[in-house]
């Protein structure tokens, strides 16, 4: 009994360390660093600029890479993906192939628009693989910065053809008077 | 002198003390409240920092001015053909140069009352932001032979085709191409063609120069090339005007 019991542990933990092997041989190397010229404390309406690195360490040649960088919004309670509709609009590398050993890099640009906790991502897959590789992440901070204030649009927006209208009404009526 | 000033009065009084002129600024401004009024409600558009929304707004304004004058200068010749006055100005002795330039005066003093009622909706929108005074002052520098540039196109098409309705067809649709930086994205815009388009299209430089200055802070050095670009576009356009101003299609 104690015998098959030894047996069946030997036998998972080898399965195991297989699969672990084979996902540390995973064809595909990735990296991601901020660019040296980012600015240490990066406001709302500052450029970030990330540089990835995507080297295939495989034995044969990747076809139709896909990269694409991604952002989530880490603060408390706040936690989500980004749509980067305003913040990039570079948004995926495609079609592109490596060889085996070749790099890939490439610089990805981010406008930051709303304050907060983010970590940002660069994930491959190509056209043959069922699988998704998915570089370090770099986390930043975006600090706040004054926005738009609706109390003085509102008052303007509302002000303004309310005074065009009064001068038509004034024009209107010293023309009545004239004809009088 | 006299002359330029009496037809200058004439036209932007016809535009700014008449019915039709006030309707003009309460549409004007009412576009631009809706335009305020999207930015604070539209959770997006709120978040965006008040350089981006003053250079949004920034764009707006040259584009309706630009229309404007579209309007006004289709109207000039052909409007004055259309209601039987043409022949009776142009045996006036007024020289076909002071006719032009009174015209346009008009035109400027229109863009100029546009630009003035912009002011608060610029300042609303961007007061607690940066570069403000650089908005407005590129806006008046830029914008300005933008606007009349279009003024002097659709009046040279006005006075060779005698027809409002085809300058104003020709002159809006080229405002269209032109005016299409402010609806495409910079992706579009970085390709070779769009670089070229860029390049050549006033109103894309001067957009780019907005975006330069109020969003990236940029010198005025860096601004030259594309003053350049509108300095030759109301260049073009005037001589293009004066051309066909000469020899109007008043039959």
């Amino acid at each position: 009994m104690k015998t098959r019991k030894y047996l069946l542990s030997a036998i998972v933990s080898g399965l195991l360390s297989t699969v672990v092997s084979a996902s540390a041989q995973a064809p595909v190397s990735l990296d991601l660093q901020p660019d040296g010229k980012n600015p240490a404390s990066p406001v709302m309406g500052d450029h970030l600029q990330f540089w990835s690195s995507i080297t295939n360490t495989g034995t044969s040649p990747i076809e139709g890479l896909v990269a694409w960088i991604s952002l989530v919004e880490i603060d408390p309670g706040n936690e989500q993906p980004v749509d980067l509709e305003d913040w990039s609009a570079q948004k995926a590398v495609t079609g592109a192939s490596l060889k085996p050993g070749e790099t890939l890099r490439t610089d990805w640009y981010m406008r930051l628009i709303k304050g907060g906790d983010y970590r940002v991502v660069v994930s491959v897959t190509d056209r043959g693989g069922r699988q998704v590789y998915t570089s370090p992440t770099v986390q930043f901070h975006v600090r706040q910065k004054a926005v738009l204030q609706a109390g003085r649009v509102l008052s303007v927006a509302a002000a303004i053809p309310l005074l065009i209208m009064g001068l038509m009404v004034f024009y209107k009526t010293k023309q009545r008077r004239r004809r009088e | 002198m006299n002359t330029i000033w009496i037809i200058a009065r004439k036209e932007s009084s016809q535009m700014l003390c008449s019915q039709k002129g006030m309707i003009w600024l309460l549409t004007f401004s009412g576009l631009l409240s809706a335009f305020s009024l999207l930015l604070v409600s539209n959770t997006e558009l709120s978040l965006l920092d008040n350089a981006q929304v003053v250079y949004m707004m920034a764009g707006t304004v040259m584009a309706v001015g630009a229309l404007l004058a579209a309007i006004l200068g289709s109207d000039a010749y052909a409007g004055e053909k259309e209601r039987g006055t043409l022949v009776p100005l142009l045996c006036a002795p007024i020289a076909p140069d002071a006719l032009l330039v009174g015209k346009i005066l008009g035109l400027l003093i229109a863009w100029g009352v546009m630009f003035v009622a912009s002011v608060p909706y610029l300042w609303g929108v961007g007061a607690s932001g940066q570069n403000l005074g650089a908005a407005l002052f590129y806006l008046a520098l830029f914008g300005t032979p933008v606007v009349l540039g279009f003024g002097y196109l659709a009046m040279a098409l006005s006075a060779r085709t005698g027809s409002v309705l085809a300058s104003l067809l020709s002159t809006v649709t080229l405002l269209m191409l032109a005016a299409s930086p402010l609806v495409i994205g910079p992706g579009l815009r970085g390709t070779a063609i769009g670089r070229t388009m860029d390049a050549i299209n006033p109103f894309a430089g001067a957009l780019n120069t907005f975006d330069s200055v109020i969003i990236d802070s940029e010198p005025f050095s860096a601004q030259m090339a594309r003053l350049l670009l509108v300095i030759v576009w109301l260049g073009l356009c005037l001589i293009a005007a004066r051309r066909n101003a000469t020899r109007p299609d008043f039959q």
